[in-house]
């Protein structure tokens, strides 16, 4: 019993320590004059999914919740929106080459088809995240059209 | 290097100004290099085939239906050859751990890198 207290208190010092370890947010801006939907006329209900789905992690737009701001959960969540903003930024959409356009609207059909994305961990504390399978078809479809016209 | 210029010239089946139907109903005729086709069997076709039996490595890019894919899909695909064979995420490092005498060395890297990247290039409509 001793042991089992003498564990939680330490448990919980090192909790406190590791408040103060310094953990860069990715900064959040709200005007991106290069953003996806911006700039494109998307039908409602993609850019609805887009931004519950993916900008979070996808854009500069991430809403941080309360326990982004506790480590080391906080650490989970920046290095994510590290990994994803790197990979994907909608709110830079605008500034890449028809090349580039190609290519991430292929991987979004791939990612989203396959159910890589939006990633488990994410749908677990964002419930409106979830992609149907109904959902998940209208994306690709829609990244598909998007993509065929600008080879036309 | 003139070897490699001499093979870079890339003849497209598809004509600028063709109607979309054609686009969408011809296959690109890719001439691959010779230097390039040797790293691609080397290190890339293995995996990356109809008939191979890795699922994951397959379901993403088989080289042999390349050529049949949507414009903009072939793009893509090139685009992503470049980026994750710069970014040392292709060959997967377990397959390489393997198959050592499959890794590309530094230079194959650039070459196969670079020409997927004037690939995808050349096959993207003006902006």
């Amino acid at each position: 019993m001793k042991i089992l207290k003498f564990l939680i208190v330490i448990l919980v010092i090192v909790i406190v320590i590791i408040q103060f370890i310094p953990n860069d947010k990715p900064e959040v801006v709200l005007a991106n004059e290069n953003d996806l939907i911006y700039n494109n006329q998307l039908p409602e209900h993609i850019s609805v999914m887009l931004k519950e789905s993916c900008y979070d992690c996808h854009s500069n737009e991430t809403v941080y919740p309360w326990y982004s701001h506790v480590a080391p959960v906080s650490w989970l969540v920046v290095k994510d929106i590290r990994e994803g903003r790197n990979e994907l930024n909608f709110s830079h959409w605008e500034s890449q080459s028809k090349m580039d356009k190609a290519k991430n609207l292929d991987k979004i059909i791939d990612e989203v088809t396959d159910e890589n994305m939006p990633m488990p961990i994410y749908t677990i504390m964002h419930a409106n995240a979830k992609l149907s399978d109904n959902d998940r078809q209208l994306l690709a479809e829609w990244a598909e059209s998007y993509a065929e016209s600008l080879f036309e | 290097m003139t070897l490699v210029l001499g093979f870079m010239f890339v003849n497209f089946t598809i004509k600028k100004n063709a109607p979309q139907e054609e686009v969408k109903s011809e296959a690109t005729t890719y001439h691959v290099p010779d230097d390039v086709q040797k790293i691609l069997d080397k290190s890339c076709v293995g995996c990356h085939n109809s008939d191979s039996k890795n699922i994951k490595g397959k379901g993403k890019l088989k080289f042999d239906e390349l050529a049949d894919m949507k414009l903009y899909k072939q793009v893509g695909k090139l685009a992503d050859i470049a980026d994750v064979v710069k970014e040392d995420d292709m060959p997967p490092k377990k397959f390489l751990k393997n198959y050592p005498d499959r890794e590309p060395t530094a230079e194959e890297k650039e070459k196969l890198v670079n020409w997927a990247n004037d690939m995808a290039k050349q096959l993207t409509p003006a902006e």
